[in-house]
Formats: C-alpha cells, sequence, structure tokens
C-alpha cells in the first residue's frame, strides 16, 4: 500500500494532520511526472495539468483505494500541488526572461486573454490570493477548476456540493477575478 | 462569507441567467432597492462575463521544452527557483553568457572563461540536492585520466567546481551540435551514412577506453554532430560525469536518477541497471553504443523507454537482464505501415529495403552488442566499429546468428529453475532406485518404503514435466510468432502443432489469429478451428474489441463445423467473459457469437443486459454510431429477439437493419434469414417470398467462389460462414414444415 493510500485513509478517518501530510507527496509526484513528460515530448507540445494530476492518481493510488471520497481529497491536494508547481515555474520563466520583475502592462484594452499562459498563471495567482481572503469557499473552487484542470462533475465531488453549484459558482468566480486582474493593470 | 457578498452572488446569477438586458436591468434595479454600490458591483460583474469566460477558456498548460520543473526528490520551499543561476552572473571563473539548453540533470550555460585563456566553454549545472563535495571529489579523482583524452570525436571536459549555491557544475569544451539522432534523421541520412558516423563515435569511444575512461550515459543526446566544411563530424560530450554524479543511485532515488543523470534506462546495460555500483567496466559502453547503433538502424531503442520505466524498478532490470531484444529487422516488421515509412523516408530508403538492408549482418552485429552476458559482446568499441566496417565493405562479419546450441543454453538459462528441477529430478531417479534394489535384496519391510518413495518420485517428475512443457511451449510460441512477422505462415503453423498449452500474449494471438485466417484461405476448417480454439485461450485482455471478434470468428467456426458441445462451452465462456462490459460493439459481438444456435432462457438472461447495451446505443443520438455498424448492431438485437421468442420485435429489427445500410451482401443474407425465420414463426411467412432463396445464391455463390477469392468487400469471412449457419437452419425449419404440413 502507498504511503498516499495510508493518508488517504487517515483523512477519511478524519486525521486532520494527514490532509497536509497529503501535499508535499503530491507534489513530488507531480513534480517527477511532469519531468519525465516533458523529457520525452518533444518541443512545442505542452503537457496539460488534468493530464498530470490524473496520471498522478492513478501512479500513487493503489488500485483497491480508488474510491470517490479518496479521490476527492487527492484531487484538491493535487489542485494545490499544481498551482504551486505552475506559479513557480511561471516566476522562474519570467525572472529569466527579463532579468526579474514581472513587465507590467498599462494599456486599458489589453487583450488579456491572449496573454501567454505564464503571464495568465501568475495574474490569477495574485488576483486568488486576495480572493481567498474573501470568498475562501469560491476561491477552492477556482484552484480546482484552473490550476487542476478538474471537470464540473470532478470539482462537484470534490467539494461535496452539485454540479449545477460548481457552474454558477465558477461562473461568479470568474468574473470577480478577472474584474480584479483589469483593475490590477 | 459577509452576506453582502452572499446577495451579489444571488444577484449576479439571476441577471446573468436574463438574456433581455432589459430585463436584466429592471431585474436589478428591483432587487438592489436603493444600494447603488451593489448595483455598481453586480453590473460591473455582468459586463466582464464574457471577456472573463475568454481569460479562463483556453487551458492552462505547461509548455515544452522548458525543463525548468525537472523532478526534485523533495518539494522545494517557496522561493527555490529563483535560486536558479542566472545568466549575467559568474560562477567561478566563468562568466555566464546565455542558457544553451536544459536536460534532465541540469542546466547548460554558455560562458566565457577569461583566464588563463579566454575563450568560451560551455558549463553545465547539476541541479539536485546532492553531495556536491562528493561529486567533485569523484570529478577530481578522474581528472587526470580525462585531462590525458585528446580525440577530435571527443568534447573535452575542463574543470569542475561548486556553485555558490553548492551545487556542482562543469565545464566542457562548447559544442554547437545537433544530437545524432535528430541529425540523422533530419538529413534522412541513409544506413551507410548513419553507421559511418557510428564508427567515428565507436572510435571515440575507443579512445577514451584507452585512456581508462569510460563514459557510462552513451546516448543519443550526447553526441552531437556538426558540420565542418560540410563534414558531418559527431563529438562524444559529458565525458567523465555520469561517474563523478554516480553513487548516489538507490532503490528510491532510482527513478529520480535515471531522469535526471542517465535519461533513459533504454541506454543502460543490464549489469548498470544491476545498481551494483562495483561492476561496471568498458563493456557497459559497449552495450550502449549497441542501443545507439539499434536506435540509429531503427528509430527505437530496443526495449521502449516508457514500459520500461512504467514496469517499475524490479520489472525494468529483469527486463534489462532477462528479455531478448527483436532483432532490428524484425522490429521494424511489426511496426504499422505509416510508422514504417517514417522510420524509412528518415533512412532515404524503401521500406521493404530497409528491412532487408537489416536483416542478417546488421541484426548479428547489433544484438552481438546487446548481449546480456557482457563477455558475449564485442571485447572492445574498436571492435565493434570493425564490424560495422567489414559490412560496409561486404566481408564476411564477425557476429553470427545464434547457433541452435547456443540458442539451447539461452533456452536453459531463461529457464533455469526448470531445468535444475529435472535434473535433479533426474538424478535422484537413479540414485534412489539403487538403493531401493539394495533395500529389496536386503530387507523386505524396506520394499513398501521404496515403492512410496518411487511414487513420490513419480509425482516430482511429472510436475518437472509440466514445467519443462512450459518452457517448451514458451520458447516454441516466441519462435512461431518470429517465423510468422517473417512471413513464414507454414512454418510457424507447423510449430504452433507442437504447443500444448500456450500463456495469454497479444503477440501470440496475433500469431494464432494470423495462422488461423491463413488456414481459412486455405479451405482448412479444422486446422483453422484448432489455431482459433488457442487463440481465444491466448486473447484475453478485459474489454478489448478483438477478442470479441475473435470468440466470433471461433463461435462460427465450431457451430458451422457441428461442433456443437465445443459451441456450448464456447459461449458460456464468452458470455461469463463480457458480462459487465460496457462497449456496445463487444456486446453486439457477444451476442450474435453466443446465438448462433438456439438458446436456453438461463442463457438468453445472461444475454440481456447485452441487448440493452446494444439496443441504447442506437438510441443515444450523441453516441449513435455510422450507419453500417448500427446495421449489424440492428442484425445481432434481431438475433436475439429470435431466439427470445419476440418474432415480432425481430421482425421490427431486421428492418431496421436494411433501413440503416444494406452495402454488406453478407450481412443482407443473415438478415434476409432471420427476416425468413420469424416470419414463418409468426405464420406470416408468404411461399412465394424470394427472400430464402436470394440468401441462399448469394451464400452459395460466395462459398463456390471460394472465400479468398478477391471480390468486393462484403464481410468477413466468418460473417459469411455465420450467413451459412442461419441459411442452414432457415432451410431446416422450413423443411420441417414441408413435412408436417404433408403429414396432414
Amino acid at each position: 500500500m502507498s504511503d498516499v493510500t495510508l493518508i488517504l485513509q487517515a483523512v477519511g478517518r478524519g486525521e486532520k494532520q494527514a490532509s497536509e501530510d497529503l501535499l508535499p507527496l503530491v507534489y513530488a509526484e507531480l513534480r517527477r511526472i511532469a519531468g519525465m513528460r516533458m523529457a520525452r515530448e518533444s518541443a512545442g507540445q505542452t503537457l496539460q495539468p488534468t493530464a498530470l494530476v490524473h496520471e498522478a492518481w492513478l501512479r500513487l493510488v493503489s488500485e483497491g483505494e480508488r474510491t470517490w471520497q479518496n479521490r476527492a481529497h487527492f484531487f484538491r491536494a493535487a489542485a494545490l500541488a499544481m498551482r504551486r508547481i505552475l506559479v513557480d515555474r511561471a516566476r522562474t520563466k519570467g525572472s529569466l526572461k527579463r532579468g526579474g520583475g514581472r513587465e507590467r502592462v498599462n494599456i486599458e484594452d489589453v487583450d488579456l486573454a491572449a496573454s501567454p499562459t505564464d503571464e495568465r498563471v501568475l495574474m490569477v495567482d495574485e488576483a486568488l490570493t486576495r480572493f481567498e481572503a474573501e470568498d475562501p469557499e469560491s476561491a477552492r473552487l477556482v484552484t480546482l477548476k484552473f490550476f487542476g484542470g478538474l471537470t464540473n462533475k470532478e470539482v462537484a465531488e470534490s467539494l461535496g456540493v452539485t454540479e449545477r453549484t460548481v457552474e454558477r459558482q465558477w461562473a461568479y468566480a470568474k468574473a470577480c477575478l478577472f474584474q480584479m486582474i483589469r483593475e490590477e493593470l | 462569507m459577509p452576506a453582502t457578498r452572499e446577495i451579489e452572488k444571488a444577484l449576479f446569477e439571476t441577471a446573468r441567467n436574463l438574456t433581455d438586458p432589459a430585463a436584466a436591468a429592471a431585474y436589478l434595479t428591483k432587487a438592489c432597492g436603493g444600494d447603488e454600490t451593489l448595483r455598481a458591483r453586480v453590473e460591473a460583474l455582468l459586463q466582464v462575463q464574457q471577456s472573463a469566460e475568454k481569460f479562463f477558456s483556453s487551458p492552462v498548460n505547461i509548455a515544452l521544452p522548458d525543463e525548468a520543473d525537472a523532478p526534485s526528490e523533495t518539494p522545494p520551499e517557496a522561493g527555490d527557483a529563483s535560486q536558479e543561476e542566472l545568466p549575467n552572473r559568474r560562477i567561478g571563473r566563468y562568466k555566464l553568457l546565455q542558457r544553451l539548453g536544459e536536460g534532465g540533470c541540469g542546466v547548460v550555460y554558455m560562458a566565457e572563461q577569461e583566464e588563463p585563456v579566454r575563450r568560451r566553454v560551455a558549463l553545465k549545472v547539476i541541479r539536485l540536492g546532492m553531495d556536491t563535495e562528493r561529486v567533485v571529489a569523484r570529478f577530481e579523482a578522474e581528472r587526470q585520466a580525462l585531462a590525458m583524452m585528446d580525440h577530435p570525436n571527443i568534447a573535452r571536459v575542463l574543470d569542475a567546481g561548486t556553485t555558490e549555491t553548492g551545487r556542482p557544475y562543469f565545464v566542457m569544451e562548447l559544442v554547437r551540435g545537433t544530437k545524432l539522432t535528430t541529425f540523422c534523421d533530419e538529413r534522412q541520412l541513409d544506413t551507410r551514412a548513419r553507421l559511418e558516423l557510428f564508427i567515428q563515435v565507436c572510435q571515440a569511444i575507443q579512445h577514451a577506453h584507452q585512456k581508462g575512461v569510460i563514459h557510462r550515459d552513451i546516448k543519443p543526446s550526447n553526441i552531437l554532430v556538426t558540420l565542418h566544411d560540410g563534414v558531418p563530424v559527431p563529438k562524444v560530450i559529458d565525458f567523465g560525469i555520469a561517474k563523478a554524479v554516480e553513487g548516489k543511485l538507490t532503490d528510491n532515488t532510482l527513478f529520480t536518477a535515471y531522469e535526471q543523470f542517465i535519461g533513459t534506462p533504454a541506454y543502460m546495460s543490464p549489469e548498470q541497471a544491476e545498481m551494483s555500483g562495483l561492476d561496471v567496466d568498458t563493456r557497459s559502453d559497449i552495450y550502449s553504443l549497441g542501443v545507439l547503433l539499434y536506435e540509429l538502424l531503427t528509430g527505437r531503442t530496443p526495449f521502449d523507454t516508457k514500459k520500461l520505466i512504467a514496469s517499475g524498478v524490479d520489472e525494468m532490470r529483469r527486463t534489462l537482464r532477462e528479455r531478448e531484444p527483436q532483432m532490428p529487422s524484425v522490429i521494424l516488421t511489426t511496426l504499422n505501415n505509416a510508422e514504417l515509412s517514417t522510420v524509412a523516408s528518415q533512412h532515404h530508403e524503401a521500406p521493404l529495403k530497409l528491412i532487408s538492408a537489416l536483416r542478417g549482418d546488421l541484426d548479428w552485429i547489433v544484438m552481438k552488442a546487446l548481449e546480456k552476458d557482457r563477455r558475449r559482446r564485442y571485447e572492445t568499441a574498436n571492435g565493434l566499429a570493425m564490424d560495422v566496417r567489414r559490412y560496409l565493405l561486404n566481408e564476411p562479419v564477425v557476429a553470427r546468428p545464434p547457433s541452435r546450441v547456443y540458442r539451447l543454453q539461452k533456452l536453459v538459462r531463461r529457464n533455469r529453475v526448470v531445468f535444475i528441477a529435472v535434473a535433479v529430478v533426474s538424478i535422484s531417479l537413479i540414485t534412489s532406485s539403487a538403493v531401493s534394489t539394495y533395500l529389496f535384496l536386503r530387507e523386505r519391510d524396506a520394499r513398501q518404503r521404496a515403492v512410496a518413495a518411487e511414487q513420490k518420485e513419480t509425482r516430482l517428475r511429472l510436475e518437472a514435466e509440466r514445467l519443462r512443457q512450459e518452457a517448451e511451449d514458451h520458447q516454441w510460441l516466441s519462435e512461431a510468432v518470429t517465423l510468422f512477422t517473417e512471413g513464414r505462415i507454414a512454418d510457424a503453423d507447423a510449430l504452433l502443432d507442437k504447443i500444448i498449452a500456450p500463456k495469454p500474449g497479444l503477440e501470440y494471438a496475433s500469431t494464432y489469429r494470423g495462422v488461423g485466417e491463413w488456414q481459412i484461405k486455405n479451405a482448412h476448417w479444422n486446422k483453422a478451428a484448432e489455431r482459433f480454439a488457442k487463440l481465444v485461450q491466448v486473447n484475453q485482455p478485459e474489454d478489448w474489441d478483438g477478442s470479441t471478434l475473435d470468440s466470433l470468428r471461433y463461435g462460427a467456426l465450431l457451430v458451422d463445423q457441428g461442433n456443437l458441445t465445443a459451441y456450448a462451452e464456447h459461449r458460456k465462456v464468452i458470455i461469463s467473459r463480457h458480462t459487465g462490459t460496457e462497449n456496445p460493439l463487444a456486446a453486439e459481438r457477444v451476442m450474435v457469437a453466443s446465438l448462433l444456435r438456439p438458446a436456453d432462457e438461463s442463457l438468453l438472461r445472461q444475454l440481456e443486459p447485452f441487448s440493452e447495451l446494444a439496443g441504447k446505443s442506437l438510441e443515444i443520438s450523441s453516441e449513435k454510431p455510422d450507419l453500417d455498424v448500427a446495421a449489424w448492431r440492428a442484425m445481432a438485437l434481431a438475433l436475439y429477439e429470435y431466439r427470445r421468442g419476440n418474432y415480432r420485435q425481430a421482425m421490427n429489427w431486421t428492418e431496421r437493419s436494411t433501413d440503416y445500410d444494406r452495402s454488406v451482401a453478407s450481412r443482407n443474407a443473415s438478415v434476409r434469414l432471420i427476416s425468413v425465420m420469424a416470419n414463418h414463426r409468426l405464420g406470416t411467412s408468404n411461399p412465394a417470398s424470394p427472400d430464402l432463396d436470394l440468401a441462399r445464391s448469394s451464400v452459395e455463390t460466395t462459398f463456390s467462389l471460394g472465400l479468398s477469392t478477391p471480390r468486393k468487400w462484403d464481410g468477413y469471412w466468418f460473417d459469411w460462414v455465420i450467413a451459412r449457419i442461419l441459411l442452414r437452419e432457415a432451410q431446416a425449419l422450413k423443411e420441417e414444415a414441408n413435412r408436417t404440413s404433408k403429414h396432414r
């Protein structure tokens, strides 16, 4: 039985500490998988967080332990880990490209959607950090959706709400975050 | 959550769903009362909605080839990433100029050395929380040897040290070239040109070996090709680095270690994979050269990297230690057309010519370099280069195909336990029979004990016999697979006769299937049935389309040949094997395969979920299959309803089937026959209906022309066999009816 499985069981029993133990393991695994993929894929291709998260799930959790409840815990940890990875990565690249400091765009009508992934990741991360203080519930959802790349169904399972709720909250959260990001510019 | 936010959310949600902007505005006016701040906020949110949607809709992804996230053993603390050595900085006495690239093991920079000489160098910083001191110490230990290397095909290693952040770095001669395999493929070098480059690589390795340096990490990315006056010159880089960073490879870090240093386990010699650390010598490099040659010739490594990594450490070691790779020419024959033509075009060669160029000498040269037992490999890199040279000069090569004796030795090695068991039993038989004779002469009482012992020995012997049989089956089967892939079907077929209890495996399955199909072509139905019987035994991956198709093959053949006892068993097995499938195609095939004869109630009940799945797939619009597929499925459902005695429903399905599509002659015949039989059962059959005659003439014509006769695509042979089965059944039904009417 893997460590992850053990921890998931502890989480299932309501052991608080366990949930925190999960993060580093999942984090390490995600990085490992990402690294492995990168070593093999050719240039110009991209890796989807959702693929990484699902692969990590399959790798880390042994066959018999893949219950929905476990999966929900796992996804939460994985999305957090993915956020950290993406942000670290974007920071490194940003600082390398420009010798530190993120360039600010000062044009009002800049097409934000066209921002490269790394820019977007950093923008969302910053806005999300503020949003977390105001509306932690929606922030969790954003982490799962945006950084974890999970489907509405998976998010619903992870948060124990209906898909309809996820859809509604996601629409709201997107609008809020986007506004924060735009004000930032 | 503050109450205002809750309200804000609710307002946003409702207004968002009002498509008419006026209605939305009216709603907000009403709902917000006089709270202008709230209203402004919600309106702002509604306004950015579309842009927000767009902003979040493109997925976040990680672009390659940037490898800043190469795995590390521990999650770094926040900010770790910023500790990266940056350009415009110095490391030791080197000024970093430009980042050249990143590999699994670290970052490579172009740097400038200012003293004692001003020159540009490549500087490689190893990323890994490892014992830098020892890495550098190990490097220092080999430094003298490295310094003595002086060869045009070797990039010199100049220096090593520790960065401020405590990471080891290496300084090398700056080589700006292309990875060997990429260079060959991009320029579509033919086999000869590839071999010429390979010989140069061998010579470089030979030089290093003579100076006492083992590379330990030969792989395409460590061999860069540059053009000197238009002539490609390969340069081997990273000498000494693998050894310096090695030593930390334990089971736990193995994977990380592979990814970081070795990059791919596909290039590791079996003894390196053992990780004993002490036991690596120049012959490990010979093995890696063998892998390199293999990849240069075929475009792939002897063992698939992904599979190796996915299989786990122990399994990977076992593979590298025990599994014989397929010969280069053989592996090319296993590729599909697209893959093969890609490889061929990269070699600027016609596919078949490429295969025949590799077959023979080049196969043997590669296999000799790849021997598991290093004593059987080429003694030196030069020896390998010489043999390649001999091939190019059309001289006889040293490498030989494995002899019979040698193959037997290999069989023994692979199945050592079995052979030892047999040997032990034989010896104990000899000694104990002598002993029992002795006892018999001396003491009568002892006789019974001896008998008991003999019985025990018989049991042991049978067990050993069984194990031996298994090993032999395995051996024959592998050989049959090879023969089959080489197109020697008759030979493969003869070999299959010897096999008693084959083990499941995809390769085996395709051989049994192929040989069976070949028997069908030659109209050896009984022989084919034998092959298919084994086929369904060895083809057991769950929920795989092919396995249900094979069930159909075998089932049809059994019924057609009148082997109803075997058929009864077969239909039970396939139903239980596929119960619970979620694949409508599998469901449809299981239904047909198990309903070629009337079925009892319990069997029909077991088929109910299959029929539901198949039926549903035709109703759900989003999953609607194409018309041809739908027609087959409707036919399966017609047969099912007919067997259940729901003749009207059966009629319905036959009509739907022909409505969907009627382009496949074999299916038309079968559908017609089901309809004839259902009509007959309902008492509505029209004596003048030509359906039965039409179906008969279609089936009879097909079989009289022979199934192998090229005709337009109208069904597999077994689709026709199914039609023939139904034809017989319909005719029997008609005759029976005629008899009863005469009796009246």
